[in-house]
């Protein structure tokens, strides 16, 4: 039994999963990279993070209270939240090394992910591949998550600054036709 | 199929029929409120009178004036409260089994503490001969709706005893909830092993809670009751003492001709019969305020032994509640205290109706859907087991209706 879990995967596809985690507020960051557990462990990017009733039925209401009260006096209402979030499927790994493309199968329900460490990271981010998917998955955040993957990689990479110079030169030849949306991107990445 | 045009004629007829019972009903309740205000006084006079009474009806014993009213008193800052609720499966003899299925939803909340409170359920499948068939007073029947549901009673308080204790045990300030009542009207008539052996398991429960000082409480939301209001009738009687089988006035009434005799019989106590206790005490507490604790005259009781129940009406603010404790609750103010200001804070943290209820019922509920689920697992793994699964055919029809 895996100890260091943080949730486990809900639903699963070819493209991307949808997580569950095992702490409320407890999601890998927007932007990360998270690693599933299993035989050829599957490498997903988070794209989107929600909080809500863990019963469609049932919906918060506002209280008025902060969250320190409403743990004191409701603490129930905690037990019936849950924190999930959706990742891209941006590549895996197995036992002939990474692989920046879609792996054979999707990751099982209920298996269990970690955040990647920044070995991890640098096996998946050196090159633009990632980018490269980020740009053809169909309803993301685009550009949002272009910035926030290439920060954390760049973070992985030790601040490496000629790392983030070939990152940028890489996103200005896949956005080379929208040079407001490319310049924008860049300077975001920058701040 | 319903008929909803035949419905909508009946319904407006009812509401016609509501309306004019409703503007006499609101000087029935101004009567009953003067009546309590009444005996505020000399309401051992009025206890003396039920006391000796002989009534047709239930009527609450009192141990204090019938108008009183007590402010809530505040909440231990770190309070720990305990419900259990139950749900079930009923057998379903046109299902490939009798076997029936009890869920039981059990919520222990910690105020004050911010610790993670516990919501789960835990489901019990019965399928073994003794399980779906019960001997009483020699006589072998299948188990009913109804001693389905008694078990199921006697689960809820067998969960809500070993959290309770455990909690204790834990050092923590301790109240359990349950819903509903807790007096076992519903066994009176039945067999007195039956009656005998789901009053041990009830009472069991309550004495552990009482050894743990856990104060237990059903709480009843909408109470229909009128025991309180009943007392009032005997303060209304004229007779001395009141007994209901001797009444002069009934006598009087059926030796009037008929035609004569229109209307509810002009009974000295008639005047305010129908009221409900929570009409009453709407009007005499304020929000978080409880009445004086009643007694309830519930044949059942004299098996109760130290656990007879007793019950105070609450205003939560959003309605009047009936709560019934056990008698060593009522007579330890320490206890009654912390019940009260626990009802009132559960109901106000649940909008009206205790969380503590709300959440272990929510925990307990098995849903149309699950139980289609039950059933489809059982068939299935009949069916990898060679074991003969065959639904009635009434079931099958239900499934499929030709036209």
């Amino acid at each position: 039994m895996d100890k260091d879990y943080i949730g486990e995967v809900i639903e699963s596809s070819t493209g991307d999963f949808l997580a569950e985690c095992l702490e409320l507020n407890s999601s890998p960051p927007f932007g990360s990279f998270v690693k599933v557990a299993g035989r050829s462990p599957t490498i997903g990017l988070v794209f989107s993070v929600s909080t809500h009733s863990i019963e469609p039925n049932r919906r918060p209401t506002a209280y008025g209270k902060t969250e320190e009260e409403l743990r004191l006096e409701q603490p129930q209402i905690f037990e019936l939240l849950k924190t999930e979030f959706r990742a891209l499927i941006t590549g895996y790994i197995d036992t002939t090394g990474a692989h920046p493309f879609l792996p054979p199968q999707p990751p099982r329900i209920h298996s269990f992910f970690h955040p990647c460490d920044a070995d991890e990271v640098r096996m998946f981010t050196d090159t633009s591949d990632s980018l490269r998917a980020i740009m053809n998955a169909p309803r993301l955040p685009t550009d949002d998550l272009l910035i926030a993957s290439v920060r954390g990689a760049w973070m992985a990479h030790n601040r490496d600054t000629a790392y983030l110079v070939t990152m940028g030169k890489d996103l200005s030849r896949l956005i080379r036709d929208d040079y407001d949306r490319l310049s924008s991107i860049i300077r975001r990445i920058a701040q | 199929m319903l008929d909803l045009s035949a419905v909508k004629r009946q319904i407006d007829r009812m509401a016609s029929d509501q309306k004019r019972i409703q503007n006499d009903f609101f000087e029935r309740i101004d009567l009953s409120v003067h009546e309590a205000r009444g005996w505020s006084d000399d309401w051992k006079a009025l206890s003396h009178d039920v006391d000796v009474s002989r009534t047709s009806w239930l009527v609450a014993r009192l141990s204090g004036p019938p108008d009183a009213a007590c402010p809530a008193p505040p909440r231990p800052r770190q309070l720990t409260v305990i419900a259990a609720d139950g749900s079930q499966i009923f057998p379903d003899r046109h299902e490939i089994s009798s076997c029936y299925l009890l869920n039981i939803g059990y919520v222990v909340l910690h105020y004050g503490t911010g610790e993670r409170p516990t919501l789960s359920s835990r489901p019990f499948l019965y399928y073994r001969e003794e399980d779906l068939y019960e001997e009483w007073e020699g006589r072998r029947t299948a188990v009913t709706r109804e001693s389905v549901g008694i078990r199921r009673g006697a689960l809820e308080f067998t969960f809500l005893a070993d959290l309770s204790v455990k909690a204790r045990e834990e050092g923590r300030s301790v109240v359990g909830l349950s819903d509903g009542t807790l007096i076992l009207w519903s066994l009176e008539g039945r067999p007195p092993d039956l009656r005998a052996a789901t009053l041990r398991t009830y009472l069991d429960a309550f004495e552990q809670m009482r050894q743990a000082r856990v104060p237990v409480a059903g709480y009843i939301s909408s109470p229909g009751s009128a025991d309180v209001i009943n007392a009032l009738r005997v303060g209304l009687c004229p007779e001395e003492p009141t007994n209901c089988d001797r009444c002069p006035y009934k006598t009087d009434r059926r030796e009037r001709p008929p035609e004569i005799d229109r209307g509810p019989a002009p009974l000295p106590c008639s005047p305010i019969e129908g009221v409900t206790d929570d009409l009453l005490f709407a009007r005499l507490l304020k929000p978080g305020e409880r009445s004086g604790v009643f007694r309830s005259q519930s044949r059942i009781l004299n098996d109760y032994g130290p656990h007879r129940i007793g019950f105070f009406y609450l205003h939560t603010g959003a309605e009047i509640a009936r709560v019934e404790v056990p008698q060593w609750v009522a007579d330890d103010p320490e206890l009654l205290d912390l019940t009260h200001a626990c009802a009132v804070d559960q109901a106000e943290k649940g909008k009206g109706y205790p969380i503590v209820l709300s959440e272990a019922h929510e925990k307990a509920v098995v849903r149309g859907a699950d139980r289609d689920l039950f059933y489809k697992f059982l068939r299935d793994t009949f069916v990898q087991n060679d074991i003969r699964a065959e639904i009635s055919l009434k079931s099958l029809k239900k499934l499929a209706a030709t036209v």
